[in-house]
């Protein structure tokens, strides 16, 4: 993180969004929302005085995910980068109904200006590398029987990491969350959300299964005596050290792993009962637990689709977005200059986003090793002595290509101005939708002209 | 009329073993157009390629079809090679005998060599009205943006900073680090996530 921030060729736009994206590989030219701050980041020096008389402390804080609270400005974690706070207008009292200001008031660089107004830039870039993540599913929503997210004890996969991370809401101490005790008894479940055609994702989520193995082996290391069941379905642990890893918890950390998929959770008392059955023994189990940690599936961003059809490239029926060929062209899109890297593209572990992050910058910059690239002439190209300009070929484009174009003419001796498709060299991908829809047979793709289908077809239908 | 190249590839046995490559021939031989052709275990492979490079100069063939695997798989070998022949490279062809032949009708042969036959008359067809195109060049920015301040987003900008470019990392949130700053210790070394 440090070392992006401090790299001379690296310039980071945080509290951002991508708002537009023109243009075509090698020359995109993207609008970037820079969301307002409220705090000047030339004279802001970090110091965190703000935070700390800041009136408005109990925000839920989403970098904790709901385990802790935060301020009205804030720094998400203590060791942010850039190191220094934003203002949430949703929950700060100044910018919500004028009384407050102390921020102002205490900060010693008069970094603080409750005027500042989102920003709208453009630049122009040559490649476009998508590296925007996951979510977990919201679990809640599919499965009642764990209590459909109403039981405070029942927390996900990413709400343990931030109880056991040292720089969490408790200081890495594993507390639970309904009344701040140490667990004796943590359950977890795998594939809850996935691998399930029923209810949820058909897919396996790839990572839980290692991140289980290590949840299990920090609370065995973290409470002593305590008792770790693991509920699961299989488990899947191709890579280095993997399956090592696993054995590790199972046999010297002693987490007792149990195969069978978990059919109820229940409070009684301050205790949780989780039901299940042992399909290796054949028995049902029943487990009195303190505190259970659903591993969830991993899911795309909420605005993926919305990300993608910005940006101009396709995704597939879950939202994650789509290589180009999934063996052989595993981090490039079908728009060119438009690369994937980590988990947006599905999920995966932290080794397998680095690789896929290094191979995605390669292909960057093989782009970048030329001063001009070469261009596929097999793109669609109008014939305007034919075509009527009702452009219906704009919509159908899916890579934004076809634009409307003023052409003058001479007909019987008058000048007439009149309107037909023009194809961005650029942008066409060479996909064809143009020359289907188009009526007047004025679009032909270069290489898939009609005259040479139909003689393919002719040939065919002999 | 265009002097038509037909190089039919067996491709080991994925096409050969199946479709009855030599009766294949003998009919394509018979198709309007088609001046030479040439039967290869492995078009693609080296001497493969040299085979071709060799006819198009010897019997001055000026359009080519390569029947062998998908255009996905080998359009651009193929197009390098006749580029290398003195051809346009957009003056080839390839009809599918792999994946939408051999590997498909694998239980039918005779129907399978049936199709092939087909399958090789339509891009004869087709390549005998193709044209000569040609590539343009476009400039290119050296300014990569990344979109997303995680561990993918800026591992990708570190390599291509590294790499003597200029880079924009656009994050949403406060801050960089995205999922992986949350997490405290990831496996299998357990080191930690910021």
């Amino acid at each position: 993180m440090v070392a992006a921030a401090q790299h001379p060729n690296i310039t980071l736009f945080t509290y951002s969004e991508v708002d537009s994206v023109g243009g075509y590989i090698g020359n995109f030219d993207v609008t970037i929302k820079k969301r307002a701050k409220y705090v000047d980041y030339s004279k802001c020096t970090g110091c965190g005085m703000c935070e700390t008389k800041c009136p408005t402390k109990k925000v839920t804080s989403e970098f904790d995910e709901g385990m802790g609270q935060r301020t009205a400005i804030y720094k998400p974690f203590a060791q942010s980068v850039p190191n220094k706070p934003v203002i949430d207008n949703k929950s700060c009292k100044k910018l919500i109904d004028g009384k407050c200001g102390v921020c102002a008031k205490v900060c010693p660089a008069g970094a603080i200006n409750y005027e500042d107004q989102d920003e709208l830039v453009t630049e122009k870039f040559g490649a476009i590398v998508m590296a925007t993540g996951f979510d977990l599913i919201k679990w809640g929503d599919y499965y009642p029987e764990y209590g459909g997210g109403t039981i405070p004890d029942v927390i996900d996969g990413l709400q343990f990491e931030r109880l056991v991370n040292a720089g969490g809401p408790t200081g890495g101490k594993i507390k639970r969350p309904s009344d701040g005790e140490t667990p004796q008894t943590v359950v977890f479940i795998k594939c809850v959300g996935s691998r399930d055609t029923l209810k949820a994702k058909s897919y396996c989520s790839r990572a839980c299964c290692m991140y289980t193995a290590k949840h299990a082996h920090q609370v065995r290391e973290k409470i002593k005596g305590s008792d770790v069941y693991v509920f699961y379905m299989d488990v899947r642990t191709p890579g280095k050290l993997y399956d090592e890893f696993y054995m590790r918890t199972r046999e010297q950390d002693g987490a007792k792993y149990i195969r069978g998929q978990v059919s109820k959770i229940y409070q009684d008392g301050s205790k949780l009962i989780v039901r299940s059955e042992d399909t290796l023994v054949g028995k049902s189990v029943e487990v009195e637990a303190d505190m259970v940690v659903v591993e969830t599936a991993m899911v795309p961003r909420p605005d993926s689709v919305q990300v993608a059809q910005t940006v101009g490239f396709s995704y597939d029926k879950d939202g994650w977005f789509t290589e180009a060929h999934p063996k052989l062209r595993p981090v490039e899109t079908n728009t060119g200059g438009v690369f994937l890297a980590g988990c947006c593209q599905g999920p995966k572990d932290v080794p397998d986003t680095v690789s896929q992050a290094s191979a995605a910058a390669v292909k960057v910059v093989g782009m970048f090793s030329k001063d001009q690239m070469a261009t596929n002439p097999q793109i669609a190209a109008v014939n305007e002595a034919t075509c009527v300009g009702c452009l219906l070929c704009k919509p159908i484009c899916p890579y934004k290509a076809i634009e409307a174009k003023e052409i003058q003419e001479r007909v019987h001796g008058e000048t007439v101005t009149r309107t037909v498709a023009s194809v961005n060299s650029g942008l066409c991908q060479g996909c064809g939708a143009c020359t289907a829809e188009c009526r007047s047979g004025s679009i032909n793709l270069k290489g898939f002209t009609n005259l040479q289908l139909l003689a393919e077809v002719d040939a065919a239908c002999l | 009329m265009k002097r038509i190249g037909v190089f039919l590839c067996w491709c080991g046995s994925n096409i050969g073993g199946v479709v009855d490559v030599p009766k294949t021939a003998e009919y394509v031989r018979t198709l309007p157009g088609v001046a030479f052709v040439q039967e290869n275990k492995y078009t693609c492979s080296e001497p493969g390629q040299a085979a071709m490079i060799q006819a198009i100069k010897e019997h001055k063939i000026d359009a080519v079809v390569v029947a062998s695997c998908s255009p996905r798989m080998h359009l651009p070998t193929f197009q390098k090679a006749v580029e290398t022949a003195g051809l346009n490279p957009y003056l080839i062809e390839m009809a599918n005998l792999r994946e939408h032949c051999a590997w498909v009708h694998a239980a039918e042969p005779e129907r399978a060599t049936q199709k092939a036959m087909e399958l090789v008359r339509k891009a004869v067809a087709k390549v005998a009205k193709l044209e000569p195109l040609y590539e343009s060049y476009i400039p290119v920015t050296k300014r990569a943006l990344v979109i997303g301040g995680g561990i993918a987003g800026i591992q990708a900008a570190l390599d291509i900073a590294d790499a003597g470019h200029q880079v924009v990392i656009v994050e949403k949130e406060a801050t960089i680090g995205g999922r992986m700053a949350q997490l405290d210790k990831t496996f299998p070394t357990l080191d930690c996530g910021a």
